[in-house]
């Protein structure tokens, strides 16, 4: 992975993350340590926007489950897009499809993130 | 016969390098895209839990990964390191619901065995006092 692209959308009422190349055991910590600084400072909308990622490894697949119960436990939601064919194998031999809510651009899952008022469990 | 061999730390950051290593083995030996891209997975998976568990914070050593493709054309992996004896067969694997994982069965490598053994057709592992921990993965070419 070569970095993360993090961006304001909305006045900063949802937060675009965008991983580049691989997440791997290597690269989830730097990628994780995002998530982790957008939740702690109370930023629960999260796109993680996958266009640019080739690979994820369970490593991968963990910390996004584990941002994922953390930002819905504060009122918000880890939402995926821009998934690539090779990328949505992976979360399908896990079931992660029906767990993540994806959606095909990074406007629509802003969209999706704003208009869902429904408190999570 | 070919046979493929390639030796480095065994750190994270080499990851990178044995997937490009492995991604060539795997085309040569004639596996389409989709075979390549599942043996690439299964050995990201078994190399981060040896660099993890077998070789963890206070050890470090080299991670060496034999390629071979037989006259059949299957590929035979075998990932050799000289750490703690880490056999992926012991781990439990996690209940893939993905309402009910649970976080602390996936840290010990449980959900990068699962997929180690859903992508490849045979799994084994052998600890050898002198020549360390071996796993040898297969994929089978299909017939």
């Amino acid at each position: 992975m070569t970095g993360t692209i993090v961006q304001d959308l909305f006045e900063g009422q949802v937060a675009r993350l965008a991983p580049q190349g691989r997440l791997d055991t290597f690269t989830v910590p730097a990628f994780e340590q995002i998530l982790n600084e957008h939740l702690d400072a109370g930023h629960a909308r999260l796109i993680v926007d996958l266009a640019e990622v080739t690979y994820v490894s369970s490593s991968g697949l963990r910390a996004l489950l584990s941002a994922r119960r953390r930002a819905r436990s504060a009122g918000g939601d880890v939402v995926l897009c821009n998934m690539a064919p090779r990328v949505r194998e992976i979360f399908e031999m896990v079931g992660f499809v029906s767990l993540f809510s994806i959606y095909p651009s990074a406007q629509d899952a802003a969209r999706a993130l704003l208009a869902d008022t429904t408190p999570h469990a | 016969m070919d046979e493929r061999t390639l030796t480095l730390p065994g750190r994270f950051e080499n990851l990178a390098k044995i997937s490009d290593f492995i991604t060539q083995a795997a085309r040569a030996a004639g596996f389409d895209a989709d075979a390549v891209f599942h043996v690439q997975m299964a050995v990201d998976e078994a190399c981060s839990n040896v660099i993890e568990h077998a070789y963890g914070m206070d050890r470090s050593g080299d991670i060496t990964l034999i390629c071979r493709a037989d006259d059949r054309g299957d590929l035979r992996i075998e990932i050799v390191d000289y750490g703690r004896p880490f056999d992926p067969n012991r781990v439990p694997i996690p209940r893939i619901d993905p309402e009910h994982f649970d976080l602390d069965e996936m840290k010990v490598g449980g959900l990068g065995i699962f997929f180690m053994r859903k992508l490849m057709d045979e799994v084994t592992f052998y600890f050898d006092a002198n020549t360390g921990n071996h796993l040898t993965m297969i994929k089978r070419r299909p017939q």
